[in-house]
């Protein structure tokens, strides 16, 4: 990627892994996650904060990776759609449940939505089907009318559950 | 119904192949794809609707570090042939136009420049150097306007901003209008709204050095027809160049020929219906046309076959029809990648997309229907008004869906007879493009008619569409318009299981006692059906012949066993790659896992012109690959037999393991038949395909009712939906799942046309709704639940799938329209618009005054 203008170094934790490197100041947290770390399942709908699908876990909060400029994120802990996957490349029960509930058609939303979803179910293991309902409602799909992607959520809830109930049995 | 197999598969909702890769962030998008070295684009667009350009000075542009140079439109006309539309009527004038603007603009977006650099950031800072001097010209913002006689013409050789004007009758349409009872009138407007997926359109085109051709890689519905209109409109030369290369090479010339004479020998009797008046028309207004066909086509022959882009596609995030265009910015990013040999990136953002990436439904009906007192409907006598904007799509335009609207006006209902007459107006505004469901303005307008015609007589809603609808025991039955209602037609079935569990008595009873409250509830029926892909007679009907009537697919049986089916459809989130790999995995004994569906690729999938759309892939893409994947597994079992020293009769597929029936332990693999058929060599040269091309075979409609159940806020004006109903009817479901995301989706996009998306323009045509806060699409706060109740009516017809991706968006708007009206007819308000945000509602009830 070719530099203009001025730059300047920030260091990051993306997925877990530590990252230093020379960002040109003009560009977003999203065009360095996407371009520099080729990390390109963080999608570009809009680019002015309101589809949601650049969404990115940033500290623990859902951070519009569209809106942030990369030097912003200096010293943060970034999880993308990729640091999701468990570590074998299996679907993890997050994202096992949007496949086991069909949540998406062409997915292109999809980055934004799962990280949405986790923080949700990070703060409300259990949440009701109009927290859901809200907790989603940031976040745009043209495909799905957002029916199976609510359905998704509560399916990872239950396979959640049935899991726990399996921990504590054995 | 499938009779060879036991179908185990087919009928479930298997888990997506998708998903893999799409929930892990592995998914490859366009925007996702870098090569080596790329320059990437951006495009200086027109700030104004119509304007003259008077001078364009880019020096100062393409003086800035980064930039690799900046392309003018006089500069792109040089070096390439313009757009050209395929779908030509008599009567109407098709304006041709270049990638770029050259000496006028005619819509806000207009592209004017192009700029080449080392990044899209200093791309976008160059745009900023170009000074365009611009004369403002009179636009064309309405329907109004366009019809002005006086008014400035968007395209000066058709004349006027009517493109076309015509008018077709069916029937007796002055003795039904004579013989009934009484007449009523009204006119419907739809506005513009856009289909606006997720992902924006984008491209890039590849340069490869060691043989100087580009691949070119889009998120496009159509591999093929890109490769070849790129092939068209790309490396300009003239008539004479390309005779001269054609002599030179003889062979190339010869099977051309032999082509072309095997096409019309096939397709005699549909060429024989094709007459050129369209043609005649366009040539006639515009002379230069000829000259612009002849290098586009006698070019497009000249080219050797492996020197034309080969296109390739891979994730694409949703289209609804918007990316089935060949764009201006895709000729132009190719075109500027051979004459720079550079690999180029293009990624519209938003606002682009927003401006020029698509918009639909602009237009307006006038409809008076015949009636008769005791609610039959005897004729529909329509005038439609469509505004194209400025530029027709590539390489279908508007027109044709024009077409497509009369012909499913009279829905299922008995009409004795039907008028319509056209108009297509330019007017300064986006591309008019395919929207789910391009003709839907016509079930729209007759299921808004229907319960004004029912009020007036006195009639429920449900009654005049019984009393109208025809039976399933008057099947088949020629629609007034010409295509066959098949034996399938349930869409009177659809209606009665709606009504039924509607239960109607009980909602006017809760209408009733809510109105005492002062709350306003309402409910709201709409029934279609749609082609998908239609019946044999229904293309007849539309265009004469069937060129691009059949889909194929090609089943090869690879060397470790899998099998991999190609297809020329191009999913965008249907999920045909599971869908298909259900269907060939059911045909041919093995899981689906061990069925690759492979698409997006010109160099390796089957020939086809038509992309995805119009609903095709269900019945035909599911024919062809059923009857390649029973062929391939006759040829298995053939070699297997050979293998077990068995007769073919005896074997049988358990979960991929050929065996004698009842003897699973004597059995041979698909790897081992891949690994026989690759030592024998043979006439497949070692290896077991096939291909079939399936027309659709009695092809056939889906079909539904929807019921919209509503509470409007006269405090607020916002329409809620506290239930939603679809029984619909698509023939046999390959994966119920999917096909339920299909019907949801189609439901939220029209929630969204009516109570909220508007492509707003104001009166001197300048575009009002360029971010996502300006065009509004809804979030998971406004949309309802939907309940889907399905019909599947028998048949034995072979591959019995239908479309079912465009329904949702055909029967939504009326349903809630419907509703909305219903809600509020005890205050005197009847609704002929299409779009009801909440202000519009309160200023329809009169809470507050009309602007």
């Amino acid at each position: 990627m070719s530099q203009h203008g001025e730059t300047a170094d920030i260091s990051v934790v993306v997925n877990g892994e530590a990252w230093t490197h020379t960002v040109e100041v003009r560009r977003t947290l999203a065009d360095v996650l996407r371009d520099d770390l080729r990390l390109t399942g963080t999608h570009l709908g809009c680019e002015q904060g309101v589809c949601g699908a650049c969404t990115v876990e940033l500290d623990g909060a859902a951070v519009r990776s569209c809106l942030m400029l990369a030097v912003q994120a200096d010293g943060a802990a970034i999880t993308t759609i990729e640091g999701l996957t468990n570590v074998d490349g299996s679907l993890s029960t997050l994202q096992a449940g949007f496949r086991d509930a069909h949540g998406f058609q062409c997915a292109f939303c999809a980055p934004g939505f799962l990280i949405t979803a986790k923080l949700l179910l990070d703060e409300n293991p259990a949440p009701s089907r109009e927290e859901i309902r809200e907790a989603i409602s940031g976040n745009l799909c043209r495909c799905t009318g957002y029916e199976s992607i609510i359905a998704s959520i509560e399916q990872v809830v239950r396979s959640a559950s049935q899991a726990d109930t399996t921990e504590v049995n054995s | 119904m499938r009779a060879s197999v036991a179908g185990r598969f087919v009928g479930s909702s298997v888990t997506r192949v998708e998903d893999q890769r799409l929930l892990t962030g592995k998914g490859s998008f366009i925007a996702d794809m870098t090569l080596p070295g790329m320059l990437h684009a951006a495009f200086l667009r027109s700030p104004m609707p119509h304007a003259r350009i008077n001078s364009i000075d880019v020096s100062a542009a393409r003086r800035l570090p980064g930039v690799y140079t900046v392309v003018t439109g006089e500069e792109m006309k040089a070096r390439t042939n313009p757009l050209l539309n395929f779908a030509m009527f008599d009567g109407l004038y098709i304006p041709h136009y270049w990638a770029l603007a050259t000496d006028r603009v005619r819509m806000v977006g207009d592209p004017v420049a192009l700029v080449l650099a080392t990044s899209r950031h200093v791309a976008e800072d160059a745009l900023e150097l170009i000074e365009v001097d611009y004369e403002p010209l009179e636009a064309v913002a309405t329907i109004e306007q366009a019809l002005e006689p006086s008014r400035t013409t968007v395209w000066d050789k058709a004349g006027s901003n009517v493109l076309l004007d015509t008018s077709q009758q069916y029937g007796d349409v002055e003795g039904a209008f004579a013989a009934a009872d009484r007449v009523i009138t009204r006119t419907f407007t739809s506005h513009r709204h856009s289909n606006q997926p997720m992902e924006t359109r984008g491209c890039v085109a590849e340069f490869e050095q060691t043989t100087g051709e580009v691949t070119f890689h889009s998120a496009t519905q159509n591999t093929h027809g890109l490769k070849w209109y790129l092939g068209m409109t790309t490396k300009r030369q003239t008539v004479p160049q390309s005779a001269a290369w054609l002599l030179k090479h003889r062979d190339r010339l010869q099977r051309f020929v032999a082509g072309a004479r095997a096409f019309m020998s096939e397709n005699k009797e549909s060429l024989g219906e094709t007459d050129n008046s369209g043609m005649k028309y366009l040539v006639k207004k515009d002379p230069t046309i000829l000259r612009h066909m002849a290098r586009s086509f006698v070019g497009l022959v000249a080219k050797d076959r492996t020197r034309l882009p080969e296109v390739k596609a891979r994730d694409i995030g949703g289209a609804f029809g918007c990316k089935g265009v060949f764009s201006r910015e895709e000729v132009a990013v190719c075109a500027m990648a051979l004459e720079f040999g550079q690999s180029i990136k293009w990624i519209e953002d938003r606002n682009e997309h927003l401006l020029v990436g698509g918009q639909a439904r602009d237009e307006q009906m006038k409809i008076s229907a015949a009636v008769n007192d005791d609610g039959e409907v005897l004729a529909f006598r329509v005038h439609l008004t469509l505004a194209e904007g400025a530029y027709p799509a590539a390489p279908i335009a508007a027109p044709i869906f024009a077409v497509i609207m009369k012909v499913m006006m009279p829905g299922t209902y008995r009409l004795r007879a039907f008028e319509f007459n056209t108009r297509i107006v330019a007017t300064n505004k986006g591309p008019y493009v395919a929207y789910r469901g391009p003709w839907a303005v016509e079930t729209w307008v007759r299921e808004r008619m229907l319960d004004v015609i029912a009020r007036e007589l006195g009639m429920t809603p449900a009654e005049i569409r019984l009393r109208n609808m025809v039976t399933m025991d008057e099947l088949p039955r020629k629609m007034v318009t010409g295509p066959t209602l098949d034996v399938r037609m349930s869409a009177r079935t659809t209606l009665e299981r709606a009504i039924e569990i509607a239960d109607l008595d009980r909602f006017r009873a809760e209408q009733e006692a809510a109105r005492a409250e002062g709350r306003h509830l309402g409910i709201g029926i709409a029934t279609y059906h749609e082609a998908a892909p239609g019946p044999p007679d229904f293309a007849d009907n539309v265009m004469a012949g069937g060129f691009i009537s059949a889909e194929p697919a090609r089943t090869v049986l690879e060397p470790d066993g899998s099998v991999s089916v190609y297809i020329q459809q191009m999913p965008h989130g249907q999920s045909h790659e599971t869908t298909f790999g259900q269907v060939a995995a059911d045909e041919l004994g093995v899981s689906p896992e061990q069925v690759h569906v492979k698409f997006g690729d010109t160099s390796v999938t089957p020939f086809g012109i038509a992309g995805t759309g119009g609903s095709r892939a269900g019945a035909m893409t599911g024919g062809a690959v059923t009857f390649s994947s029973r062929e391939l597994r006759s040829h298995i079992l053939d070699r297997a037999a050979d293998l077990l020293e068995a007769s073919v009769e005896d074997l049988e597929i358990t979960d991929g393991a050929i065996h004698v029936a009842g003897v699973p332990s004597i059995a041979v693999t698909f790897a081992d038949v891949a690994t026989a058929v690759a030592r024998d060599g043979g006439p497949g040269g070692g290896k077991l395909e096939t291909k079939h091309d399936y027309d659709g075979g009695e092809g056939g409609w889906a079909m539904a009712t929807h019921v919209c159940w509503v509470e409007v806020d006269l405090e607020t004006g916002f329409v809620k939906i506290p239930r939603y109903v679809v029984v619909e009817d698509c023939g046999e479901l390959i994966n119920p799942a999917i096909v339920e995301g299909q019907v949801r989706g189609g439901v939220a996009q029209g929630v969204g046309a009516v109570l909220y998306e508007r492509a707003a323009y104001d009166d001197d045509a300048n575009f009002q709704a360029g971010t996502f806060m300006d065009y509004l699409i809804p979030t998971s706060m406004e949309i309802p639940e939907i309940e889907i109740h399905h019909v599947e009516t028998p048949s034995e017809i072979a591959a019995n799938y239908r479309g079912v991706g465009e329904g949702g968006m055909i029967g939504s708007p009326p349903a809630i329209t419907n509703a909305i009206e219903d809600a509020l007819a005890h205050l005197g308000v009847t609704i002929t618009e299409q779009h009801l945000p909440p202000s519009r509602i309160l200023e329809l009830a009169g809470v507050i005054p009309a602007v």
